[in-house]
């Protein structure tokens, strides 16, 4: 009975509102407004009604005496991507840790948008993997419908759109966006959950991402090979998985180029730590060099 | 069956015609007949008054009313009709002054309110507002401007026009008679010349009349209804003055 | 750390704001362009919140654009800013924005005006403003040395005292600057030279 009335009386309410919108004032903005009322009725909701409150009841410790939360996101990361001459090079760390557990060494956090369009994850590793998968729908239809392919920044401002709704809901994503449009050359954008939405040359995302970034900018030219452009991204996230714990696994690098991504590598950390040490002569790491 | 396309707002009949909006206008036909004229320094808006009865209570106008500061219209047809759509007018000047904070461009407003009567024409159930205005206003982008509006939801821009009872008769003496760059007060003699020539009556007196003007004095607006010296002081002029025995 | 100032002179205002986009302690990007061209005769430089300003400065030039293919005229600067005022207003008790602002604009009938806009709907008319860390040491670089009637070269020549006073004494240093104009010609940006080129984009 209680759950009859109350949609009695949420379709009442909607009603109202319906008729409220049918009413509007016509010389006012009509674009989306920015009206709470309008935006619950945009998109769906989950269950609890207060996401963020419930997000941090359901991850929070679990008893007063512990510092780490029951269950946590896939916090520790390192992704980047930069803009060269010949396209783009996207490098990806494969580690997911659970509070002080590695859970994964395998995650795959560069995700397939379409084939010509990637997208690198990191954050909650659930949004990142639902709402980019999403994207690749949106971005598939957009094809269909268009018969033509869409181009970075339009599927980036689909993803950021949809972030920047859900802005204060809890959700929990830092994601690169990188793609060949025709006629235009490689593209990157960088989007996350905070509603940012940023063109750029090279970005680096994550925990590890001030490590990655101190090697990559140290390394970059815009002029490279292909091949310097990988290792350079390589290198760069095996830095980074150094130095930052919850960073490791396997280094992926791909390349984006004219027509569309192309994986060139995967390799395990710790074959690349030893292959770098040997190279360099040495066994222990610079900092213990005598 | 001869009833069969009129009874209802929304159905074309065969030939393509909405009975209901041209009944709408027939009615304005029959009403007290308006004569607006656009002069270089002003507009004028004259009216005839009708009398209904001795008794009645000789109030403020009922046909010229004040939408905002810079726009004045005046009315032939349902009076009750056009007391909502003024008060959706003067709303929706207040709303774009308080979204704005500057006065509501003429045109503007006249869509607005226009696009309100074309809805009446276009979904069921619903009588078309049975009122026609001339809209006489002033914005920084056109200047002086006069309108008409009718049931349809059409509009249009004029130098000088009529609408209501022979409103034909006063159009064409407009046309004859309308030179550009008029002088308000020569555009004020004009429009009580064309409202003795097109009303019924054959003495015309101020209280038969109702004059109202939209100027700019000092560098602002202003929304002025003449006063009956005034207006008999003009019909002197004229020589229209009516002989003490009638 | 956003830094936005803007003046008027004569007849054209100028209105400049850094360039980069922070994210905790990282820079992310060093050339991005803070200042929206509204329309031919108007600009928005908005900082704040990087979402918000830029969903919501798009916003309104998206709203511009309807209004001016509605109405066929352009919306004057003084309207503009009463309308941003008027959603910043209203946002602030439904879902706020964190967006401070200044609109320059240029009027053929009223020349060149400045309006300095805050994330709670305050709104001021002014010769110049500025907005965040940076306005702090512009302000009063600018009530000393703003004067009525500014040529554009003086104009400009004044923003880049206000940029390197902001570079020498802000704790944050090494800010780079996107400065634009408006005028009767329209709106343009205004090529600041080497101080720009020194920094990596």
């Amino acid at each position: 009975m209680a759950l009859a009335l109350s949609n009695a009386f949420t379709a009442m309410s909607r009603e109202a509102r319906r008729h409220e919108r049918r009413t509007k004032n016509p010389a006012n903005p009509e674009l989306p407004a920015y009206d709470e009322e309008e935006m619950l009725m945009k998109f769906a909701m989950p269950g609890p009604n207060a996401p963020d409150d419930f997000l941090s009841g359901a991850f929070a410790p679990k008893n007063a005496n512990d510092s780490d939360p029951a269950l946590k996101f896939l916090h520790g990361t390192t992704t980047l991507g930069f803009v060269f001459s010949q396209g783009i090079i996207i490098a990806v760390d494969s580690r997911a840790s659970m509070g002080s557990y590695i859970g994964s060494q395998t995650v795959k956090k560069c995700i397939e948008i379409t084939p010509y369009l990637l997208g690198t994850m990191a954050g909650g590793a659930a949004d990142c993997m639902f709402w980019e998968r999403h994207l690749g729908r949106l971005c598939r239809l957009y094809e269909l419908r268009n018969k033509e392919r869409i181009t970075t920044a339009a599927a980036s401002k689909l993803l950021h759109n949809i972030m920047y709704s859900y802005k204060g809901y809890g959700l929990s994503m830092g994601t690169m966006i990188a793609g060949w449009d025709k006629d235009i050359g490689p593209n990157l954008y960088y989007c996350d959950s905070e509603g940012t939405r940023v063109k750029g040359q090279k970005f680096s995302v994550g925990s590890g991402s001030p490590y990655a970034y101190g090697v990559l900018d140290e390394g970059y030219k815009f002029d490279m090979s292909i091949d310097d452009a990988c290792e350079l991204g390589r290198r760069a996230i095996y830095h980074a998985t150094f130095r930052d714990a919850m960073s490791g696994g396997r280094v992926s690098v791909y390349h984006v180029h004219e027509n569309g991504w192309t994986k060139i590598s995967m390799d395990d950390v710790q074959l690349l730590h030893e292959k770098y040490m040997k190279e360099a002569g040495r066994t222990t790491p610079a900092w213990n060099h005598m | 069956m001869a009833r069969r396309y009129d009874s209802r707002t929304t159905t074309f009949s065969p030939e393509g015609r909405l009975y209901q909006v041209e009944y709408a206008m027939e009615a304005i036909s029959h009403a007290g007949i308006c004569v607006g004229i656009l002069a270089k320094d002003g507009i004028v808006l004259a009216v005839e008054k009708k009398i209904t009865s001795k008794l009645l209570e000789n109030i403020s106008s009922e046909k010229m009313y004040k939408v905002d500061d810079h726009l004045a219209c005046a009315v032939a047809g349902i009076t009750a009709d056009a007391n909502i759509l003024i008060n959706y007018a003067r709303l929706a000047a207040q709303r774009y002054s308080l979204t704005y904070q500057e006065p509501i461009p003429v045109e503007q407003l006249i869509i607005n309110l226009c696009d309100r009567k074309q809805g009446y024409t276009q979904f069921g159930g619903l009588r078309p507002f049975g009122v026609s205005f001339l809209w006489a206003g002033w914005d920084k982008n056109y200047g002086f401007q006069l309108y008409q509006s009718d049931p349809s939801g059409n509009y249009g821009g004029w130098k000088a026009t009529a609408i209501g009872a022979n409103n034909q008769a006063a159009q064409s003496i407009l046309k004859q008679e309308y030179k550009n760059d008029m002088e308000l007060t020569e555009a004020v003699k004009l429009a009580i010349k064309v409202l003795n020539k097109s009303m019924d009556s054959t003495s015309l007196t101020s209280e038969k009349l109702e004059i109202a003007t939209v100027s700019m004095v000092e560098g602002s607006l202003q929304y002025k209804i003449l006063d009956g010296a005034t207006v008999d002081a003009a019909l002197k002029e004229l020589d229209l003055q009516p002989t003490e025995t009638s | 750390m956003d830094h936005l100032l803007g003046l008027v002179g004569d007849g054209y205002a100028l209105v400049a704001a850094d360039r980069n986009v922070n994210h905790s302690i990282i820079a992310v990007k060093h050339d991005e362009d803070k200042i929206l061209k509204l329309d031919n005769s108007k600009l928005l430089g908005c900082v704040g919140e990087l979402g918000d300003t830029k969903n919501f400065s798009e916003y309104v030039q998206k709203n511009m654009a309807l209004y001016a293919l509605r109405n066929g005229c352009h919306l004057s600067t003084h309207a503009a800013a009463h309308f941003v005022r008027g959603e910043i207003a209203h946002a602030i008790r439904h879902s706020p924005k964190m967006c401070n602002m200044i609109l320059v604009g240029f009027d053929g009938d009223s020349g060149p005006s400045l309006y300095h806009i805050d994330y709670l709907g305050g709104m001021h008319r002014m010769n110049y403003g500025a907005h965040g860390y940076g306005g702090f040491f512009a302000s009063s670089l600018m009530d000393r040395l703003w004067r009525p009637n500014m040529p554009l070269e003086e104009g400009i020549q004044l923003m880049k005292k206000a940029f390197a006073e902001i570079n020498q004494r802000f704790l944050v240093g090494g800010a780079t600057f996107t400065l634009k104009v408006v005028d009767k010609d329209g709106t343009r940006i205004i090529d600041l030279g080497e101080q720009n080129n020194s920094m990596q984009t």
